[in-house]
């Protein structure tokens, strides 16, 4: 018999508190948490809205506002306020889809992407990111009144290797241990897959701000096996205002346009786009500009975008060895599928109206959820399992700046692969060993995602040296690489050198700077926890005192009216270790009082058989 | 050394019931997998990753039959994946022959961006490689029923050399699909 439901006070055993999911999107972001056996989308920003604009606004005094309210900020401080920043993560400086048409002002001769902001120091994509996922953990603890330090985080499926990293090191920045990087698509089948206990195949066509993926998922006896994924990491609901944007700089005249004007442009763009939906025509007004933008006229410039994505979704069918007759379901996901024209063509595109009854801008989220439950809640394990995929093979460099694949893209995960190296010189010691990862056979057309060295090879004649590099990618898609020497068995350092993003070492740097500067922060924060559960803890003893009291035996009440008084005292103070002390003190001396409590009631419950029975 | 059939519980043989290792896959998948484990120390979480990258590589061979083919030559000692086998060069001269005839006319079409002509050549090359495939599954049969008088090495020879034309094969459609689908973007 489980416990559940008579003991509500303050447990200490389960410090971790609330595990999440968390969709950090393009243009919003949500975290959601399974509350009583259901996924819920969590209030994070004013009018309680479960979406948090994923804007980050650094203001002159070193002060970070995250949400619609740095939203408003943007027109007004165009390069202080960050938006879209997932396009930015795990890129370099030199990357198309870094110089597509915005308004940030980079820090120039960096090897990767920094924002040149207020407030001194300019800030790197995974710090931005950072700060909006610590928003999201603070208003989910405000929320549920407990700490959150678990999450699911969302990811693109088609994400490679450096994405993801990046993601992670966001959710460390944020004070998160990620529990699982998750894909979207996978994330929404899902939440769908649960609500409606559904065999068969779908597939799940996911169009965000700034990502679009394309998912193929069989789901057979409680597993979710993903066939194949596709995508395009760079396409998204944010080009279709770029579209917008671009024909209204035209008519304008403006050539070149200063960052608060394409600002303004690309805000009002984004606007007329989801009036749009349900209109056949608006009015955009821009920097003392009006011009009416048709429905028809607004389809024809993001045709091309659109039809981009059917390309994807034909090739993710192919590798699946699925016909679009087979498929039992297309689910859509993004904000951007409300765009009428996208799904006029994604119902043409897989020959059935697609299902869109869960709200598209929450389902990842609820899937987040989901998974997140299924990772800490041991009674829930065998219900459901994901078995995701690589989105994009990984390989390594040869002569002639040829790849040789090592791991084929739609590979299920985890999986691994091992080569082995030859020296080609007598005496070489040291071999270097270039990792990318994409479809191409040239090197060049591929991501290039680390370089290393293999070092400590015995000097031997060419050839007789062999080292065995194996390359293992975890559950969450993120490499690693150990080497073995054969004929000595001892294992080689690697030191990896990313080839765009920070390297560890950057990355420990910036946890510690930012325990420095959030050092106040983090006190304060702290303190206010600390006093929340407090209140639970004393609430809860007070209303056992007064329902049970008559199951007090002598003297315990005066010992539990003081530390009561403890706990009510230090709640006015600001430091929480001791609250926390008189917390647990309280806890423990209400022990014995509270397990008799518990015994009547589950005596009540049976039947006057005793718990030690059970 | 545990192979992908000992990972099963299957013996070792080239007909695998794909439904049935399908139905293991996902109830070995249930058990193993690092998501059931997620709270566990550091090594139960190593352990679960190891197990399933195991499990998923065995999955991914023995479920494919040309993957499968393949992977027995292997355990019989010979790696056709390997660039610098031994066994590619041990090729018969008519498949040379055959190599160059194949090339030359596939060349030809791509040049004339002879659309029509590739897909024809891709629908002659799939029915070669499948009778390749069967005659590579007829040896490896053979080999793996061990009868008495069956000849080890030269039903390895012909298996070798049917999986090196399969190769090739697969290889061909692969260009013809690269190039299909250049002419259609």
């Amino acid at each position: 018999m489980s416990k559940n439901g008579y003991l509500q006070i303050h447990d200490p055993l389960k410090p971790r508190g609330q595990a999440v999911g968390i969709d950090l999107g393009t243009t919003n972001s949500l975290v959601a948490s399974v509350v009583h056996g259901k996924p819920r989308c969590v209030p994070v920003d004013e009018g309680d809205s479960l979406l948090l604009p994923s804007v980050v606004h650094y203001a002159k005094d070193g002060g970070v506002v995250v949400g619609a309210r740095a939203r408003r900020l943007a027109p007004e401080h165009p390069t202080d306020t960050i938006s879209s920043v997932k396009r930015f993560m795990g890129r370099s400086p030199d990357d198309a889809e870094t110089r597509k048409l915005g308004h940030y002002r980079f820090v120039p001769g960096s090897k990767v992407v920094r924002f040149d902001v207020a407030g001194g120091t300019p800030v790197n994509p995974i710090e931005v990111s950072g700060e909006i996922l610590r928003a999201l953990k603070r208003r989910a603890e405000a929320h549920f009144s407990t700490k959150v330090e678990q999450a699911v985080i969302t990811v693109p499926a088609y994400f490679d290797d450096a994405q993801r990293q990046a993601t992670k090191d966001a959710g460390r920045l944020a004070g998160l241990e990620v529990l699982r990087l998750l894909n979207e698509p996978t994330a929404a089948a899902l939440a769908y897959g649960l609500d409606k206990g559904s065999q068969g195949t779908f597939a799940v066509y996911d169009l965000g701000g700034g990502t679009f993926d394309v998912s193929i998922l069989k789901l057979v006896d409680g597993v979710f096996e993903v066939k194949s994924t596709g995508g395009d990491s760079a396409l998204g609901g944010d080009d279709f205002d770029r579209a917008i944007a671009q024909h209204v700089l035209q008519a304008m005249g403006a050539s070149e346009p200063s960052p608060a004007l394409v600002a303004e442009v690309l805000a009002a763009s984004r606007k007329a786009k989801e009036a749009l939906t349900d209109a056949p025509e608006v009015e955009l007004s821009a920097g003392g500009h009006t011009q009416v933008v048709k429905r028809a006229d607004f389809d024809a410039w993001i045709q091309p975008l659109v039809q981009k994505t059917g390309v994807v979704c034909r090739r993710a069918l192919k590798d699946a060895g699925v016909a679009a007759g087979e498929l039992d379901g297309v689910i859509l996901v993004g904000g951007a599928t409300r765009v009428p024209a996208v799904r006029r063509y994604v119902a043409e595109l897989f020959g059935r109206e697609p299902l869109g009854d869960i709200d598209p801008d929450q389902v990842v989220a609820l899937g987040a959820a989901v998974q997140a439950d299924l990772l800490t809640n041991a009674d829930r394990q065998d219900e459901v399992l994901l078995l995701d995929v690589i989105p994009l093979s990984l390989g390594l460099e040869t002569m002639g700046g040829i790849v040789e694949k090592l791991i084929q893209r739609n590979s299920t995960i985890p999986t691994a692969a091992a080569q082995v190296f030859t020296t080609f010189k007598d005496g070489q010691t040291g071999l270097d060993v270039h990792v990318v990862q994409g479809e191409r056979e040239l090197v060049e057309d591929n991501r290039s995602l680390a370089r290393f060295t293999l070092s400590g090879i015995p000097a031997l004649a060419a050839g007789m040296a062999r080292v065995e590099v194996r390359f293992q990618v975890d559950a969450d898609g993120i490499l690693s690489v150990s080497a073995k020497e054969q004929s000595t068995g001892a294992t080689q350092s690697i030191t990896v050198k990313p080839s765009h993003g920070l390297s560890d070492e950057e990355i420990e740097q910036m946890l510690l700077d930012s325990i420095d500067h959030a050092e106040e922060d983090i006190q304060a924060r702290q303190v206010r926890e600390q006093r929340v559960d407090a209140e639970r803890v004393l609430a809860e003893a007070e209303r056992q005192l007064r329902e049970h009291g008559s199951l007090l035996q002598d003297g315990e009440r005066a010992a539990i009216d003081a530390a009561m008084a403890r706990v009510r005292e230090l709640s006015a103070g600001n430091d929480h270790l001791k609250l926390k002390e008189a917390v647990h003190a309280l806890d423990e001396t209400s022990r014995p009082f509270i397990e008799r409590v518990m015994n009547q009631a589950i005596t009540q419950v049976v039947g006057g058989h005793s718990v030690e029975e059970f | 050394m545990r192979t992908h059939f000992d990972v099963f519980g299957l013996p070792r043989a080239y007909d695998v019931d794909v439904p049935a290792l399908e139905k293991q896959y996902r109830e070995l998948s249930l058990q193993l997998h690092p998501d059931r484990v997620a709270q566990a120390d550091a090594r139960e979480r190593l352990k679960a990753l190891e197990g399933t990258t195991a499990l998923n590589e065995a999955f991914k061979t023995l479920k494919d039959p040309v993957r499968r083919a393949f992977y027995l030559l292997k355990l019989h000692g010979i790696d056709l994946d390997r660039e610098d086998a031994g066994a590619q060069k041990d090729m018969p001269l008519e498949f040379l022959e055959e190599v160059m005839e194949l090339r030359e006319a596939l060349d030809t079409a791509m040049e004339k961006k002879d659309l029509p002509r590739a897909r024809a050549m891709a629908t002659d090359v799939e029915a070669r490689r499948k009778a390749a495939l069967g005659e590579a599954a007829g040896a490896l049969r053979a080999l793996e029923g061990g009868g008495p008088g069956a000849d080890g090495q030269a039903l390895v020879k012909k298996a070798s050399h049917a999986l090196g034309r399969v190769r090739y094969f697969t290889r061909f459609l692969e260009q013809v699909d690269a190039f299909e689908e250049e002419s259609l973007s």
